[in-house]
Parts: structure tokens; sequence; C-alpha cells
């Protein structure tokens, strides 16, 4: 029995481990280093979302709609944007994937962390 | 001052007060409750002006980008924002103190951010109330309180006399005649009991006819309301002598002296002294609390009636079988002028005399009575 529990959690962290290795391959990749090669500020896209949307239930799911179904209209950027950056196509990614993207994407520009009291 | 006018004054004066204390109470409250949230409220206009300059730095400070956010708070004031969920994201205020929180020693101010600059959709400003002012308003109520008191009370008290002045003057009208009545009186009295004694030590037994006896009764009787009406002129401020006097000689004394009145009435007369009783009282006073208790027991007694006189150790008391009292009546009963039954003569100031008497000796006073059946008093000195 002992050894059953055991091989159930080295299999559970392996799972959780290998997820996470996957999602941050596919946010660097299919996301990051593209806006990185056309340098397209990743930031002020996040603040961009944060100052419409003010938390990150509501920007997951706006995101995530740009994400499926990417059109001028389902952006947060105003349509000047797109004479400089070309419409991008739908990313070849399943849901789970692109959550979990949409997860580290906030994470990496949350303001909250960022937040200090001036002495 | 006469101990009625005082008890109408200071009936007067606590209506007056109390009333007027009342109103300046609750004009006050609604005063203070008025000042007061003026000055909180200006303390809050300094919160509106703090959060707008908030929120523009925070309109700054989402368009940078760097390591560090520093919070734009104040030193005076604590702030926090909230999310459009209105879940906290940072601040000087503690993470646990929800929007709806209130600490009634602080001021809030909640002002709504649009668009939501750095995810915050509201912005929660705090600082501590300075309760300076409003301590100071306190002081100047309180001291307006007090100097309209002591402003009013004055005003009260020469109000009340004002208009306690006629009672006042008829009062003193009345004692003004008492005292010339008792002076006017006092001649001819002397005169009628000298000579009845002079004849009594005298003259001839056939002489004592019934005529005669009338005379003594009703000169008695006028003697006695001279002495009762000096007493009250005096208003019971004079110089006792207190003595061990001997009681139980003194109400066989007085018995003997109402003989004549009790017989006119054909009373049946039960005494019970207990002879060798002595207390400490002044020989005056004595005289007129026996007086009173037995010429009211014969005068408002039947025809054919019974009158018992006793006197013990710890006691003295009166019975008769008379007219009674009624129940109404009995509370009021030792009130100066007071007459439950006016089917008798008399000024109604017997029992005012007796009351005033057992006040001064610390006595204790007991009236028992029933309408038609009779009277029982009892004056008792130990306990």
């Amino acid at each position: 029995m002992g050894k059953i529990v055991m091989i159930a959690m080295v299999l559970s962290m392996l799972l959780s481990a290998s997820e996470l290795a996957a999602s941050q391959i596919s946010l660097q990749n299919a996301c990051l280093s593209c806006h990185e090669e056309q340098q397209i500020p990743s930031e002020l896209i996040y603040r961009r979302y944060l100052m419409k949307y003010s938390t990150d239930k509501r920007m997951g799911k706006a995101i995530l709609h740009y994400l499926k179904d990417p059109k001028k209209s389902h952006s947060i950027m105003p349509l000047q944007f797109f004479l400089k950056f070309p419409m991008k196509k739908a990313l070849k990614l399943d849901n789970t994937e692109l959550k979990a993207g949409i997860k580290q994407y906030l994470e990496k520009f949350d303001v909250k962390k960022k937040f200090v009291l001036e002495k | 001052m006469l101990s009625s006018e005082k008890r109408s004054l200071a009936r007067f004066l606590l209506i007056y007060l109390l009333s007027t204390f009342l109103l300046f109470s609750v004009a006050s409250w609604i005063f203070y409750r008025s000042a007061k949230h003026h000055l909180l409220d200006r303390q809050k206009e300094t919160l509106k002006y703090r959060a707008e300059h908030i929120e523009s730095l925070l309109r700054v400070l989402h368009h940078t980008t760097g390591k560090n956010l520093p919070y734009p708070d104040g030193k005076d004031v604590q702030s926090a924002i909230y999310d459009v969920d209105k879940r906290y994201i940072f601040g000087s205020i503690k993470p646990t103190q929800s929007l709806k929180y209130r600490d009634k020693n602080r001021l809030y101010y909640v002002a709504k951010i649009e668009p939501y600059y750095l995810g915050a959709a509201y912005l929660l400003i705090s600082k501590t109330i300075n309760y300076t002012p409003i301590i100071q308003l306190q002081k100047n109520i309180i001291l307006f309180m007090v100097a309209a008191g002591i402003f009013f009370t004055i005003l009260g008290f020469y109000l009340g006399r004002l208009f306690i002045a006629p009672m006042r003057e008829s009062i003193e009208r009345m004692n003004h005649f008492i005292q010339d009545t008792t002076h006017e009186l006092n001649t001819p009295i002397s005169t009628i009991l000298t000579n009845i004694e002079m004849i009594e030590t005298f003259g001839k037994e056939e002489e004592q006819s019934e005529e005669f006896k009338r005379i003594e009764i009703a000169s008695k009787t006028l003697s006695r309301i001279y002495d009762d009406l000096t007493y009250l002129n005096l208003n019971n401020r004079y110089n006792r002598d207190i003595i061990i006097l001997d009681m139980s000689r003194l109400v066989e004394e007085r018995m003997v002296y109402f003989t004549a009145m009790a017989e006119a009435k054909r009373l049946r007369i039960v005494t019970t002294i207990v002879s060798g009783i002595s207390i400490e009282m002044d020989r005056n006073d004595a005289f007129r609390l026996v007086d009173n208790l037995i010429s009211n027991a014969i005068k408002y007694n039947k025809p054919n009636g019974m009158l018992e006189v006793g006197l013990s150790k710890k006691a003295f008391w009166v019975k008769d079988t008379g007219v009674g009292i009624r129940k109404k009546d009995l509370g009021s009963i030792m009130q100066r002028f007071k007459r439950a039954n006016k089917s008798e003569g008399g000024f109604g100031i017997g029992l005012d005399i007796v009351s005033h008497i057992v006040k001064s000796y610390g006595f204790e006073f007991m009236i028992h009575s029933v309408e038609e059946y009779g009277t029982e008093v009892y004056v008792t000195w130990e306990k």
C-alpha cells in the first residue's frame, strides 16, 4: 500500500514538472520570443489589459478570447498599432496550454509584486 | 420665610429648572451633533483632496516600468487600493481591512478610480480623527450649560419670590390678624378666669349654677385658643425650657381642667394613667400636646360618648367615640388650617401644633379613625 502511494506521488510530481516545463516552453516559444523579435512591448500590453480589466481573472478571460480568435476588435491595442504590427495568426495550442501560458504571462508582469511602501 | 413658602418656592424652582435644563440639553445636543458633523466634514474634505492627489500619482506610476513601484502614500494619511471585485491590491492600510471596515476613531473616504490604473478600481483613504476641536466644542457647551444654569437659577429664584409674594402677603395678613386678636383676647380672658377662680374659692356653692359652668367652659375654651394662637404666632420659635416633666401629674391636671367640658357633653371618662411617668420636655409644649388632643376628643365626640385618656411609660393616647375622620382626610389632617369636620368651631390649628411638637421631640404620631365610630391617637416617645 505504501509503495503504491509513493509511486502515485512521484508520478504526480513528475507530471506537474513536465506540465510546468511545457507551459514555460510554450509561453517563451509561442509568445514572448516572437514579441521580443518584433520588439512588441509585452509589459505595455499587460498594463493596457490591467487598466481595462483590473483583475487577473478578467484579464485572463479577455486574453484567452483574443488568442483563440485574434481580431482587431478583440485586441486591447489601438487600431494604429496594427499599422505597424501585422495581425497575428491563431496559436496552435489547446485550451490548457493557452491558459497555462496566460497564467505565466500575468505572473511575469504582476504589479502587486512590484509595489513597495515609501519610507 | 415660612416652610410652606419654602416648599412652594422649591417646587417652582425644581419644575422651572428641570424644564429649562431639559430644553437646553436637547438644544445643546442638537447643536453639538451638528457642529461635530461640520468639524468632521471639514476633516473629511482633506481626505478627498488627498485621494485626488494619490489618484494622479497612480496614473503616473501606471506608465512607469521598473523593478519597483513606490506606492504613493502620505505621512498623515493611510490608503489602500482595491480591484474592481473589491479585493485588496496594496496599501499602507492592513490587507485584512475590507472596503466596508470602519474604525470609529478614524475617518474614511472611498474614491472610485476610472480607468483602473495599476488595476485599482477603488482607493480607500483614512486618517485618525483629530479630536482637539471636538473636545473644545464639548468644553464650550458644558461651560455654556453651567453659565445658563447659574443664570436661570438666579432668575428662577427671583421669579419664584415674585410669584409667591401674594401668598406671603396673605399669610402675613393672617398672622397679623392672629397677633392682634390674641393681644385683644388676653386681658378679658384673664379677667374672666381670675374672677371665676375667686368665686370658686370664696363664693358659695349654690352660686355655681349651670350658667356659671357654661361661662367657665367658654372661658377655658377661649383661654386654650389664646394659648394655641400665641404658640402659632411665635411660629415654634421660642426658647424651650427642657425639664424632667412629670407627665402623669400633668395629664391628671389637664383631665381635671377638661372635666367641665366633658361633663357638659355627658361623656364617660376612662383614664388609664400610670403614675410616676416622667419625660424630658418643655412644659408649654406638653400642655399644647395634651390639651389639643383631649379637647379634640371632647369637641368631636358624640353626646353620651366615651373619652379614654391613657399614659404609659412609652406613650400617651386619647380615644373617642366621635364622628371620626374620613379616610381621604387622614393624610392631610395635620396641615395648618385643615378642618376635616366643620360641624364644630375652630381654626384647624390644633393638630398642626401637635405635629410641630411631635417632630421637634422626635416622637412618633399615629392616628386611627373610622368615620362615625371614633378616633384613636397615639404619641409614642419610646420605641
